[in-house]
């Protein structure tokens, strides 16, 4: 007799919080927390401050849902604000911000994968997406008073950064996926 | 690159209060600063901020790059939003302004209203950045699961944020090795590749090995929680937590800090006010 | 009732989801309360998946295709619920910095008790019981993140018992551990099947294993059971090239035939040292607060072979990374082919002293091997017509040329110990006269690591190979140059037939004298400077005796 037996957390809706998923995001977390500071800390040109790190938002969230991809975004800015001295709470509606791209990215890898059955265009393009949507948070600073008005959150805010980070996410995101993909193959998960 | 927060602060007495005292003070901190444009309440905030800071007994050798960083980062975003925007003027109309000069091409009037502002945006920043800082320093590992958890965080989110910061010093110790064995193979991420796609695509090398050791090392991990009945019931927390005295003092005071100034700022007090000495200046 | 075994396997085979061949077929297997279990095998052979198979992962965690059952104490794993397995078994997994989930030792002892909603008062009596019986007090209160290796392992151990499981399930747990620690863990073990426990250990250190007194062994070969029965019946088939068993072992079966004996190879006169290669001079390691190098001084010639032994932390990486320059000295000079490393660049070094870091993946991010190869050399504008051959003659240096399209293939999908060979291959695309090798036997069984020394050896470029290791066999039977470091100084420099005579330093480094080394001892260095390894030795002692000289070496000797 031959019984074919799926693990607990098979068949587990892109929603569902296991061990897996608690696991991956807080790696997630701590690793763009840590690679966001490291490339800080690469003396910058242009003084748009790019974080090649922040494509490691939109790839936890693509590769491993948005519930991954929400907490690496969120949580691993607080870690890389905090790790600055910035302060956890700081920027904490630009943490949100970064929490909503992973999320999207999550969402879109899903949505869209029928649309686009190249896994590395479908992963820039659930990148970019996610960017320019997820992004939208920041006009929040009117709000906070760290803008004054829906232009210069508009000029000052929403562009550099999703120029900035379309950049990255658009690039790296791929990579890393296709870094992944042969590995996942490999470990049979 | 020894960036990992460490618990530094063990045995202050911001470390001996109760870790949720921390994360809440800290939220109510950012919304009571966030209302305040007045120096002078600024000010008051600003001394608030210091002596909290001060409570932790961070050695500054500790965080030397990190307030480094913040001050030219805080003075960056300030100056620039000055000189692009001439600083907010919450409610000064153009002709109101006691203008210094305007910036040479740009244009825009630098102003005893803008310098206020610009003033009062550093220090908006510079105490939240103190009152935010101590939470790396002086809350024991251990305690941030306990303490999510107990702020109501689901369970299994409490732990995360709890792996999240077991993780971070791990992860970065690993960034350093490949650092160095990139380095190795005549890789040298400061000088290659100028500009923007070259800054991106040169940490190619240096994410890729780290992501995917991470990744494929939490099997173990995964297995380890798994095998211990991790995400199958509700949990408990051995670590206890309860408010003392002080906890509760502490929150009070934050608390009547936010409720002062929130009564001030719908009473529109807490808008930008000019000292006279700048305005002065301009005559 | 010890007649109602813990754990029963029947006829068990198991398919990987994305695996063509099953990873084991047919295993069966019963395990009694208070038996040991040892399972040894090659690299691959199965043993961690039949451990899953025990602890529930498989098929809960792993899908794929299984066949036969796993009883726990008379219920099938498959309709028991993970959690309800782990009630009744304890796993110990090999790696211990992965399967530590809290940051202080309290909470990682407090992790499963806490999941199974034990309340708080009972979670603290238990975390005391269980200190007591691991005997790590002396670790109370620390944060896991400044544990050593070995103490993360016994914390594990530790955490593992929180449960109170019947049964524990035990991988490779010696891998990363100095012998002193292995011999407090497997003391542990002991306790554990003397008070009715099961218990299942996978270990390739077959020698140390033993101590263990196993009640049988398991051998497994390419997933099926080659041998099930008492401990003598597995010495006498188990193969000395894929496992490491005792000299005497070794020595029994070369008298059993006497047609493997040979006379030892003429001893080689002491090698030339040739001129200085990698010199320090009284250099001093400060990181952070700590010192961590106190002064060393070493002059490595160019055409020697250098080990580099120590307990954990004692500096042995730091010490070979002043030469590459990754860390620099506060105080002293680190001299490479006479002139002074801080005035040379990182790329310089990398040319004349190629280095292998001790975990390969850490430097893996091509997308193919053949990018991987070409990265250094791209770096650096070495000259190169056509890259491929550039590629696959780095490749053939190591032995890794004989898998087909391995250019083509995404580096980290390779396995460990041939990731292992692909960075000694980077190493090398640079064309080092020298090599430093970090850990190289960790994480891989005796023959592999053997294989490897043996495609190390065989590059004819090299002049001069100087490698760390906690394996003290590996050190002296193919180093004729030994150093020994303790606190960041150099406590022992010279000839293994001389530096293993000093015993108090062989305890006070934790060391482990093994029955191989005391053979050699024995034999009294009549193969030169250097240790010959156990199947030669072997060998060469039958022929001795069969040319009647009798001979220093005999098993009585090895004890
Ligand atoms: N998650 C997995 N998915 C697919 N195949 C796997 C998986 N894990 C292991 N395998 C394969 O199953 C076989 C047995 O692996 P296993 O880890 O049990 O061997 P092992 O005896 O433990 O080896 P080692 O001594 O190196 O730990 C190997 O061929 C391996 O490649
Ligand atoms: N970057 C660092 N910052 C602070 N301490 C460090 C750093 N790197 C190593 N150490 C410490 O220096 C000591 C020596 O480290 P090293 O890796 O050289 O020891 P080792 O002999 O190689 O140990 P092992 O046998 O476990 O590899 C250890 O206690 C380690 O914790
Ligand atoms: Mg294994
Ligand atoms: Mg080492």
């Amino acid at each position: 007799m031959s019984t074919t037996v799926m693990p607990e957390d098979r068949g587990a809706g892109m929603w569902e919080v296991t061990t897996r998923v608690i696991v991956y995001a807080a790696i997630g977390a701590a690793l763009y927390g840590v690679a966001a500071v490291f490339s800080v800390l690469i003396p910058g040109t242009a003084n748009v401050s790019v974080r090649p790190a922040f494509a490691l938002v939109t790839f936890f969230g693509f590769a491993f849902g948005p519930i991954v991809g929400f907490f690496t975004g969120l949580v691993g800015n607080m870690i890389a604000d905090q790790i600055s001295g910035w302060g956890l709470l700081t920027s904490w509606n630009w943490s949100v911000a970064n929490g909503l791209v992973g999320l999207l990215a999550g969402v879109f890898g899903v949505t869209l994968a029928r649309a686009i059955p190249n896994r590395l265009v479908l992963s820039a393009v659930a990148a970019a997406l996610a960017i320019v949507i997820g992004f939208l948070f920041v006009f929040t600073d009117i709000w906070l008073g760290t803008a004054d008005d829906l232009s210069v959150a508009f000029t000052a805010n929403y562009l550099p950064v999703i120029a900035s980070n379309l950049i990255a996410g658009v690039i790296l995101t791929p990579i890393l996926v296709a870094a992944w993909d042969p590995i996942r193959q490999s470990m049979g998960r | 690159m020894n960036i990992a927060p460490r618990y530094l602060g063990r045995g202050s007495w911001l470390a001996r209060r109760d870790p949720r005292v921390l994360l809440i003070g800290l939220a109510l901190f950012v919304f009571t600063v966030i209302q305040v444009w007045d120096l002078r309440i600024l000010a008051v905030l600003g001394v608030v901020a210091g002596v909290y800071y001060r409570s932790a007994r961070i050695p500054f050798a500790a965080v030397r790059l990190q307030w480094t960083y913040v001050i030219f980062f805080i003075s960056f975003v300030v100056i620039t939003n000055t000189l692009l925007t001439g600083g907010e003027l919450r409610g000064f109309t153009e002709d109101e302004l006691h203008v210094y000069f305007h910036v040479p091409l740009l244009g825009t009037p630098i102003s005893a209203e803008s310098v206020t502002y610009a003033i009062a945006q550093f220090m908006r920043f510079l105490s939240m950045a103190a009152v935010g800082l101590p939470i790396a320093y002086a809350i024991a590992p251990g305690d941030i699961g306990p303490a999510f958890a107990r702020l109501g965080v689901p369970y299994k989110f409490a732990y995360g944020m709890e792996l999240t910061f077991r993780f971070v010093p791990s992860l970065s110790a690993d960034m350093q090795t490949t650092i160095d064995a990139q380095r190795l193979r005549g890789y040298d991420w400061e000088r290659r590749g100028r500009g923007l796609l070259g800054k991106v695509t040169r940490t190619i090398p240096l994410l890729t090995p780290v992501t995917m050791n991470a990744i494929v090392g939490a099997e173990d991990t995964i297995d380890a929680m798994d095998l211990r009945g991790f995400g199958t019931q509700r949990r408990t927390w051995l670590r206890q937590l309860r408010f003392g005295v002080t906890d509760w003092a502490v929150l009070a005071g934050f608390v009547a800090m936010l409720v002062t100034v929130t009564i001030l700022s719908f009473t529109g007090r807490t808008d930008l006010w000019v000292p006279e000495v700048l305005i002065d200046l301009a005559s | 009732m010890p007649d109602v075994p813990l754990i029963e396997v029947v006829d068990l085979t198991f398919r990987y989801r994305r695996a063509t061949e099953p990873a084991i077929r047919n295993v069966s297997v019963t395990i009694r309360a208070g038996e040991v279990l040892l399972i040894a095998g090659p690299s691959g052979c199965g043993k961690s998946t039949l451990l899953r198979a025990i602890n529930g992962l498989v098929p809960h965690a792993y899908p794929g295709e299984l066949a036969g059952s796993v009883h726990i104490d008379g219920r099938p794993t498959t309709e028991l619920r993970l959690r309800e397995i782990s009630a009744d078994v304890g796993t110990l997994l090999q790696d211990p910095a992965k399967q530590i989930i809290g940051s202080t030792v309290e909470a990682e002892l407090a992790f499963g008790p806490e999941n199974v909603a034990m309340a708080p008062a009972a979670i603290g009596e238990r975390i005391g019981e269980v200190i007591a019986a691991t005997r790590i007090s002396d670790l109370a209160g620390r944060e896991t993140a400044h544990l050593s290796g070995g103490e993360r392992q016994l914390l594990a151990m530790a955490g593992a018992m929180m449960l109170r499981p019947r049964c524990l399930v035990v991988d490779e747990p010696l891998a990363n551990l100095d012998p002193a620690t292995a011999r407090h863990l497997l003391g542990l073990l002991r306790d554990l099947a003397d008070t009715g426990h099961a218990v299942v250990i996978v270990e390739h250190r077959v020698e140390e294993a033993l101590e263990l007194r196993p009640d049988r062994v398991l051998a497994m070969e390419l997933g099926r059971a080659t041998y099930l029965g008492p401990p003598s019946g597995f010495l006498e088939i188990a193969d000395p090239g894929s496992v490491k068993l005792p000299f005497e072992v070794v020595l029994a079966r070369a008298r059993s035939d006497r047609a493997a004996a040979a006379p030892a190879p003429s001893a080689p006169s002491r090698p030339e040292l040739g001129p200085s290669r990698l010199a320090f001079e009284d250099v001093h390691v400060s990181l952070g607060e700590r010192d961590i190098l106190r002064g060393v001084n070493a002059d490595l010639g160019a055409r020697e072979t250098v080990a580099v032994l120590g307990p954990n932390g004692s500096g042995k990486t730091t010490l070979f990374r002043t030469a590459m320059r990754l860390v620099s000295p506060t105080v002293g000079r680190v001299l490479v082919d006479g002139s002074n490393v801080a005035t040379a660049s990182i790329a310089e070094l990398a040319r004349s002293i190629g280095y292998v870091f001790q975990s390969p993946s850490q430097m893996l991010f091509a997308r193919t091997v053949r990018d991987e190869l070409l990265f250094g050399p791209t770096n650096l504008g070495l000259p190169m017509e056509d890259p491929d051959v550039v590629a696959m003659d780095a490749l053939r240096r190591t032995g890794l040329d004989r898998e087909e399209l391995i250019l083509d293939r995404p580096p980290l999908t390779l396995s460990f110990g041939q990731q292992k060979r692909l960075a000694l291959a980077i190493g090398l695309s640079l064309q080092p006269r020298t090599l430093i090798l970090d850990e190289p036997s960790a994480g891989q069984d005796h023959r592999t690591s053997e294989a490897f020394m043996a495609a190390v050896a065989a590059i004819p470029e090299l002049e001069s190979l100087y490698f760390v290791t906690h394996d003290v066999d590996l050190a002296l039977t193919h180093a004729d140059r030994i150093l020994v470091l303790r606190d960041g100084r150099i406590v022992a420099d010279g000839p293994p037939a001389s530096v293993v005579e000093d015993v108090v330093l062989w305890r006070t480094c934790n060391l482990h004298r093994t029955s191989l080394m005391a053979a050699n001892q024995a034999w009294a260095g009549r193969a030169g400077p250097r240790f010959l390894d156990a199947m030669t030795l072997a060998a060469a002692m039958v022929a001795d005796e069969a040319s009647g000289r009798g001979g220093g070496g005999s098993a009585s000797a090895a004890g």
